[in-house]
């Protein structure tokens, strides 16, 4: 009797084990580009530019799609690794830049459909990148302090509301799914 | 004798456009009424015919060479012949051997029609558009230059967005230029031999104008870069030299002798235009057979060195090796025709076709040198 209960409530776990390790890592294929270079490098410097002078060679609103997600990733990645590296300050401005680039592009998406052009399969793209976002700003922001205080030199200090900071990328990110 | 021969070409061309609708893609639905399927069910029967009009068309070229050569055509007589082989060819089926020109309508479509960059944007992104029916890059962005991407703006706007008229208004196109490189070629080289090699090749005629390559564009503005250079016009030499360039990038190969040229023009002093062209041919021709590393030799790639060798004529060995690489090269086709497919025997039976004509070909020129050697000492 003891011996079937135990097998009983053994099972349970079992399938609730299963269950559960289902639902936590259901992850999108979407894949994220590598972390970029890191600010503070000439290299840095140089590929801003780039990206400012790229902006026009994505031209179209599927290229407007492209570039701003394409750079919305890239951020999203830098910030995730200058948060890795406690450099909070750095890492919130390149969240703030792959929010900024993540407003661009539903908007291009509906351009385009306005022109007649099939979003299907964009939307499909953008629905799988903004799964992955979320689930990358939700690792984020368990790894993040709530708050930092950033102290320049002969300055004023700064306080960094990380958690509220990234809570509004996921909610902007959400917003767009 | 001649008029008979011409008819003859006529009718002869005639039947080769008529047979060129035998390859219709069963997706194109734009000529769904005259899709028959004849070229996917009748693999052995096609594989003869079209090898049977290979050969046919090499006859007729034969004749007209050697026409050319007797001084029995004149070039009026050869424009002629040239309009009517153009205007024939006008009507043929032109993705008989090579999907190419659905690819240059459908870049071209990605630009002028959905105004996207078709450098980023592959046509394959838009989900729904008719092409992606029947093209066969269609997850490729742009292959080709921006200047022939900017280029190709003109007959897609001839084509008033109609897929039949867009696909004939790229024929024309590149019919025009076949027209331009044949007028230069007689420009430049002031031999009737010359315009009669080149223009009414077989090869040339077949990727130009019935598959409506646009090589020709690429070795017109080539050609034209030089022709300028003679004429001492050195910075639109320079403009036009570029502008090839920038069409399939293969010119790009000419860069150290047209360098040499433009030197010798600048300076004024005497240019050996034939040994000019003897290299380029030879740097094309390098080019060409080094195509396998991008993808693979493609018959319509010796446009490049045939432009080039033809203006040479004296060259003999050359002239020859390159008549039989047309020659061999129009049966890389027979393969796929024959077995429906690239796996298996196919890249062998191509490599055959590509090479053993050309090799057949010097083999004979070295064991002629070779006798004529033994005789003199003799």
């Amino acid at each position: 009797m003891k011996n079937e209960k135990f097998f009983r409530l053994l099972i349970l776990v079992f399938f609730i084990s299963v269950f559960f390790k289902t639902i936590v890592f259901a992850q999108s294929n979407y894949v994220l580009p590598y972390p970029p270079n890191m600010p503070g490098s000439l290299s840095y410097k140089i590929h801003l530019i780039y990206e400012n002078v790229s902006r026009y060679w994505y031209f179209g609103n599927f290229g407007q799609f492209d570039y701003n997600l394409k750079l919305s990733d890239k951020y999203l990645v830098e910030a995730k690794t200058l948060f890795e590296y406690k450099q909070y300050l750095l890492g919130y401005k390149a969240l703030k830049k792959s929010d900024q680039y993540f407003i661009n592009i539903l908007p291009n998406l509906v351009k385009a459909e306005k022109d007649g052009k099939n979003i299907v399969q964009k939307k499909a793209i953008l629905n799988e990148a903004s799964q992955k976002h979320i689930e990358l700003l939700d690792k984020m922001e368990k790894s993040v302090p709530s708050t930092f205080i950033w102290q320049p030199e002969k300055s004023t200090p700064t306080t960094l509301d990380l958690k509220k900071t990234i809570d509004e990328s996921i909610h902007l990110v959400e917003k767009n799914v | 004798m001649k008029k008979i021969t011409v008819i003859l070409y006529g009718i002869f061309l005639l039947l080769f456009a008529f047979f060129s609708y035998v390859f219709v893609d069963p997706n194109l639905v734009y000529l769904k009424n005259i899709y028959s399927g004849f070229a996917f069910s009748n693999r052995l029967l096609t594989t003869i015919f079209y090898t049977f009009s290979v050969i046919i068309f090499f006859i007729f070229y034969g004749i007209f060479i050697y026409l050319g050569v007797k001084k029995r055509i004149n070039l009026r007589e050869i424009f002629i012949l040239l309009g009517m082989t153009a205007v024939i060819s006008l009507f043929s089926y032109p993705a008989m051997l090579s999907y190419d020109i659905f690819n240059y309508i459908a870049t071209s479509k990605v630009l002028f029609f959905y105004h996207e960059n078709p450098y980023i944007i592959m046509p394959i992104e838009f989900a729904g558009d008719p092409l992606l029916a029947f093209m066969h890059a269609a997850n490729k962005i742009a292959l080709y230059g921006p200047i022939w991407v900017s280029l190709t703006g003109i007959p897609y706007l001839f084509g008033f967005g109609n897929f039949i008229l867009t696909l004939f208004s790229f024929k024309i196109f590149i019919a025009v230029f076949y027209f331009l490189t044949v007028f230069l070629v007689w420009k430049m080289s002031k031999n009737i031999i010359s315009v009669i090699l080149f223009s009414l090749n077989p090869l040339v005629i077949i990727e130009t104008l019935v598959s409506g390559h646009n090589d020709i564009v690429m070795l017109f503005l080539a050609l034209f870069s030089f022709f300028l250079l003679m004429k001492r016009r050195v910075f639109f030499a320079i403009l036009f030299f570029v502008l090839s360039i920038f069409i399939k990038y293969s010119t790009a190969l000419l860069f150290p002798i047209f360098l040499y040229a433009l030197w010798k023009t600048i300076e004024k002093s005497e240019v050996n235009w034939k040994t000019i062209f003897y290299f380029s041919a030879l740097l094309m021709f390098v080019g060409f057979l080094f195509s396998p590393i991008r993808e693979e030799i493609y018959p319509w790639y010796a446009i490049w060195f045939l432009s080039f060798i033809f203006l040479i004529p004296e060259k003999k060995i050359l002239v020859f090796i390159s008549l039989t690489f047309s020659f061999g090269l129009l049966f890389r086709y027979v393969p796929y025709m024959l077995f429906g497919t690239y796996a298996g025997l196919t890249p062998l039976f191509k490599l055959i076709a590509t090479f053993t004509p050309a090799s057949l070909v010097l083999l004979y020129f070295f064991y002629k040198k070779l006798w004529e050697k033994k005789s003199f000492r003799q």
